[in-house]
């Protein structure tokens, strides 16, 4: 989501005892038409079973977004108070970030009634313009604001931008910064993210991360995912030179995208040393299906010359351009009597057995190539 | 959903919380491409009413036994409700189910809400409270100023309740995607013009509602005096035709994401939700991509129907094309569109609108013809759990071969002239088709192609820093832009050849009807072919061997802008009518300014791995 919410305008609108509802305050003046409030007036001051909740409507290529408030007491005309204080912006818009601060603001004006009467004082309502008007600048502006009401109170509003979920991370994942690890103010992080922070260099996985930082496994997990889920890191496959990759129809972009075809250069090339484009998108195509990092080194030992291929790998792997092909071990045969397997099912791959058993790889391998009842899948 | 931990918390205490919180929500949440209810309002001269909501709502023992306040029965304790506490932050202890989400209104309440002004009436209506989001197309019936006497009843005139609008409204998940939005929007309007249609000939909408108004009513009074509460929409359901479309809506909806309704029994609306048909493995295939990839299909490709001919020609309504009825039975996984075209005697135009029309119904996909020179590889996301229903599927189709041994020696690359044993019946390489068939269709394999991209080793000048700043390979070999889809592009008649495909006519086409390879015209032809590129790159592709072959080079140049990296080794075969092997000759020759990769090919890749 690139676009930030732009609020077009803020409103406050209230059941007026005599002449009904009607929008008292709106910034900037005359946003809303009659029209467009005769319409949607029922969901902005509303029946009793809607109050406190989140209401978005669209009409007339607006988006509206409110939450009506309802105050009981003697004292008001009618025995209620109602208003509404909100938003509106474009039909397209994405308002998803905006609702949190809607709910905020509409349980402040709560406070502020119940504790001094600020809205129903039409002196101290009169204060409200000015201060949607601030309102209105900063969260375009920064997207966040403070805003001192009276002595004793003061608005904090944050938009916070919702991201996709994070994926669960496993043990045999290894975490990559995705961009340079000096940018990264270590003081802003809980204490077990510091903790770790040394370890991701790209190369360890999660369970040996746990081991090397003396930190519990599941901890570690958690806070690898809340990095994932910032775009701090990003995750990667365990290297080893007898793994296997191969291209995927992104590795063209190399070819198309300038900026990308830099970045590319000055992340694998060896220190000071300067590989060409031409080098680099060979190797990149080298890997295919049978062909291990080894056979890779051998077969193009000159590129390699100036080319680091753990950089290449990782860098290929983080921007999509190959993907790595795993093992897969099937028990195809076994015997009625015999337990049916649990590793060897077509689900886990031979980094997940290894990691899980604490066999080494190659170990496995010798284990498993020579079983006539299993079969071995790649994808 | 995720809750994430900003940069200055310490969580450490309740790691135990955050780690279970995702699957117990996946529970609970319910599918979120569903909808939670569907609900038929109308408002007329008789004020807003909801006619019909399904599903039922539960109504608690404890309302009936509250003496206190005159409620009315079918309003539910709003305790769903109050799962805000005071920060409006909701609490996690007890997650709503979608049913309690929309429960939690009541029937008066959605029918103010949802009977919307008539200003609002003929567009998308979207309203989303807290988690819920409604949406629907609120349709006017006539304007609100006349009133009008049905034409049927030759009683005399008298004031009858007569409806202005009315608005089948569906409730989601206020987290669904805005392509399932406007997915229901889309039903929802197209269920609205169907009743606007019929009320317009027989007032079928007023019958309707006045018989879901009256049973209401009925349960109402019933209520009042017997004190049991019930739901008179479970009522209406035998008695009310529309209420039983409604509720057939919904519940294809949240199962297959069909729906083919009748309403009156006479107008057929037919709908399908892209989210739930389009699923491989536990993705499922986006609509914008859906729809980009339907605009990017070549006369080359083929259509792969996903069931079989008979079970397909059976679903098809009684009234379908004749033409859809002849490409079903014409069409064949080693038959390319263009093919498909003169077989089943129809404009390739058309057969690329049908085949549009199949794969996005979920009856098709588009594939690359089956040929003995297609590679196949396994797909990422291919299902090879040993316990899957896919391996039993298997054997009772292929008896005597198993799918793991079969998906195995799909693990690298192979092509399906590598199967063949010359000591083999004829019968096995046939079964061998069918076998790849089965596995397409059930995603398991994708196919690679080959592609090729110019780039010339640079020179000494250039490894010392000297190089210019150069505009893109791309940008230079602009030339003729092939990505626009070619519908419209009609080719000749097929050649005897098998392999050769047909290729369209283009405006600079080749000079091989010229005589004389050495021919000056031939030459300047080549030249200008070359002039877009840099002088660097001109010198490189100069200096092979093969360059000193006029023939080749000019081969060579005139293919140029296929070397980008974009266009794989068949469709310049296609374009350019070319045998496979002319252009390997070529690749090989010249192995040295070009670099040379196999991967999927992303127009089609969608159907067999789709993004993540």
């Amino acid at each position: 989501m690139g676009t930030k919410s732009r609020i077009e305008c803020i409103f406050f609108s209230e059941f007026h005892p005599t002449l009904g509802p009607k929008i008292t305050y709106q910034v900037p003046e005359e946003y809303i038409s009659r029209e467009l409030f005769d319409t949607v007036q029922v969901y902005i001051i509303t029946k009793p079973e809607l109050q406190n909740k989140l209401i978005t409507v669209t009409a007339m290529g607006k988006k509206l977004i409110g939450c009506p408030v309802c105050i009981e007491h003697k004292k008001y005309s009618r025995n209620a108070l109602l208003f509404n204080l909100g938003l509106v912006c474009d039909a397209q818009t994405k308002t998803c970030a905006l609702e949190p601060i809607v709910k905020k603001l509409s349980g402040y004006l709560t406070t502020l009634e119940l504790e001094s009467g600020f809205i129903s004082n039409e002196e101290s309502k009169q204060k409200l313009l000015p201060i949607m008007s601030t309102l209105l600048e900063d969260l375009n502006a920064d997207g966040s604001c403070t805003l001192p009401i009276d002595e004793s109170n003061t608005i904090h509003l944050k938009l916070i931008e919702l991201r996709k979920d994070p994926v669960i991370v496993q043990e045999y994942d290894v975490p990559v910064f995705t961009q340079n690890k000096d940018y990264f103010i270590k003081t802003q992080w809980d204490l077990t993210t510091q903790q770790i922070l040394p370890y991701i260099d790209g190369y360890r996985h999660i369970q040996k991360i746990s081991a090397e930082a003396d930190v519990e496994l599941n901890l570690v997990r958690i806070a690898v995912q809340n990095l994932l889920y910032y775009d701090v890191v990003t995750l990667v496959s365990i290297f080893q030179y007898s793994n296997v990759y191969c291209t995927t129809p992104d590795v063209q972009t190399l070819i198309d995208d300038k900026s990308l075809q830099e970045e590319c250069l000055d992340y694998v090339c060896k220190a000071g040393q300067r590989a060409s484009l031409r080098d680099v998108f060979l190797l990149y195509c080298g890997l295919t299906p049978g062909t291990t990092v080894r056979d890779l080194c051998s077969r193009y030992s000159l590129q390699l010359q100036r080319v680091d291929e753990r950089k290449l790998i990782q860098f290929g792997l983080t921007k999509g351009l190959i993907r790595r092909l795993q093992k897969y071990p099937v028990k195809v045969i076994r015997d009625e009597r015999s337990r049916p397997p649990r590793l060897y099912t077509g689900c886990h791959s031979y980094d997940e057995i290894c990691c899980k058993t604490g066999m080494s790889y190659r170990e496995l391998d010798e284990r498993l190539e020579n079983d006539p009842n299993i079969i071995i899948c790649w994808k | 959903m995720y809750k994430p931990v900003s940069p200055s918390m310490d969580y450490t205490a309740d790691h135990k919380s955050a780690f279970k919180q995702p699957e117990r929500n996946a529970i609970i949440s319910g599918d979120r491409t569903s909808p939670i209810s569907v609900i038929l309002v109308s408002s007329g001269s008789r004020g807003n009413k909801l006619l019909f909501r399904y599903p039922f709502q539960r109504v608690s023992e404890n309302t009936s036994s509250s003496a206190n306040k005159q409620r009315s029965p079918y309003a539910l304790n709003t305790a769903g409700d109050a799962a805000d506490d005071q920060d409006g932050d909701s609490r996690e202890q007890t997650p709503l189910t979608d049913e309690q989400l929309v429960a939690g209104f009541s029937d008066i309440i959605l029918a103010t809400i949802l009977a919307t002004k008539s200003d609002m009436c003929g567009k998308k209506f979207e309203l989303k409270i807290d988690n819920v989001r409604f949406v629907g197309h609120p349709t006017l019936l006539q304007s609100p100023h006349t009133i009008q006497v049905s034409k049927t009843d030759p009683s005399p005139k008298r004031e009858m309740p007569t409806m202005i609008l009315f608005s089948v409204v569906f409730a989601l998940r206020a987290n669904a995607d805005p392509s399932v939005i406007s997915c229901m929007h889309n039903l929802s309007r197209r269920i609205a013009i169907a009743l606007q249609h019929e009320e317009r000939r027989c007032q079928y909408l007023t019958r309707e509602a006045k018989l879901m108004l009256a049973v209401q009513d009925e349960v109402t009074t019933m209520t009042e005096t017997d004190g049991t509460p019930q739901s008179p929409f479970r009522q209406i359901l035998p008695k009310c035709k529309l209420a039983r479309d409604l509720k057939e809506a919904y519940d294809s909806l949240c199962t297959t994401g069909v729906v083919r309704l009748h309403i009156n029994n006479w107008l057929e609306v037919s709908f399908c939700l892209p989210h739930k048909i389009h699923r491989v493995g536990g993705n499922h295939i986006p609509p914008e991509a859906l729809e980009s990839s339907l605009k990017a299909i070549r006369p080359y490709h083929a259509l792969l129907l996903l069931d079989n001919e008979k079970t397909l020609l059976a679903q098809l309504p009684l009234d379908c094309s004749p033409a859809l009825v002849r490409l079903i039975k014409t069409c064949s996984a080693v038959k390319n569109l263009q093919q498909l075209a003169q077989d089943a005697d129809l404009a390739l135009l058309q057969i690329f609108q049908i085949a549009a029309h199949l794969v996005y119904w979920g009856k098709a996909i588009i594939v690359y013809p089956l040929c003995e020179n297609n590679v196949y590889m396994l797909s990422p996301h291919a299902n090879i759990r040993l316990y899957s229903p896919l391996a039993e599927q298997f054997a009772q189709q292929f008896p005597g071969h198993d799918l793991p041994s079969m998906l195995a020696k799909f693990s690298l690359p192979i092509s399906l002239s590598e199967f063949r044993n010359p000591l083999d019946a004829p019968m096995h390489e046939a079964q061998l088709i069918q076998m790849v068939v089965w596995m397409l269709q059930r995603r398991l394999l994708i196919q690679l192609h080959t592609y090729a991209c110019l780039l010339v080793p640079p020179t000494e000048d250039e490894e010392h820093g000297l190089k210019e700043e150069e505009p893109l390979l791309a940008a230079r070999l602009g030339g003729r832009s092939l990505s626009t889809p070619n519908a419209l592009s009609f080719g000749s008649p097929t050649s005897s050849d098998d392999m050769t495909l047909t290729s369209p006519s283009m405006d600079n086409s080749s000079s091989e009807l010229l005589p004389g390879s050495d021919s000056p015209l031939n030459k300047r032809m080549t030249e200008t072919l070359l002039a877009s590129l840099t002088e660097q790159e001109r010198q490189g592709i100069l200096s092979v061997p093969a360059a000193q072959s006029p023939e080749d080079l000019r081969m060579f140049a005139r293919l140029l802008h296929y070397f980008r990296g974009h266009h794989h080794l068949e469709e310049i075969m296609y374009n350019e009518n070319m045998r496979r092997s002319q252009l390997k000759t070529l690749f090989d020759k010249f192995r040295s300014v070009l670099v040379v990769t196999n991967h999927e090919d992303p127009v089609i890749s969608i159907f067999q791995s789709p993004p993540e």
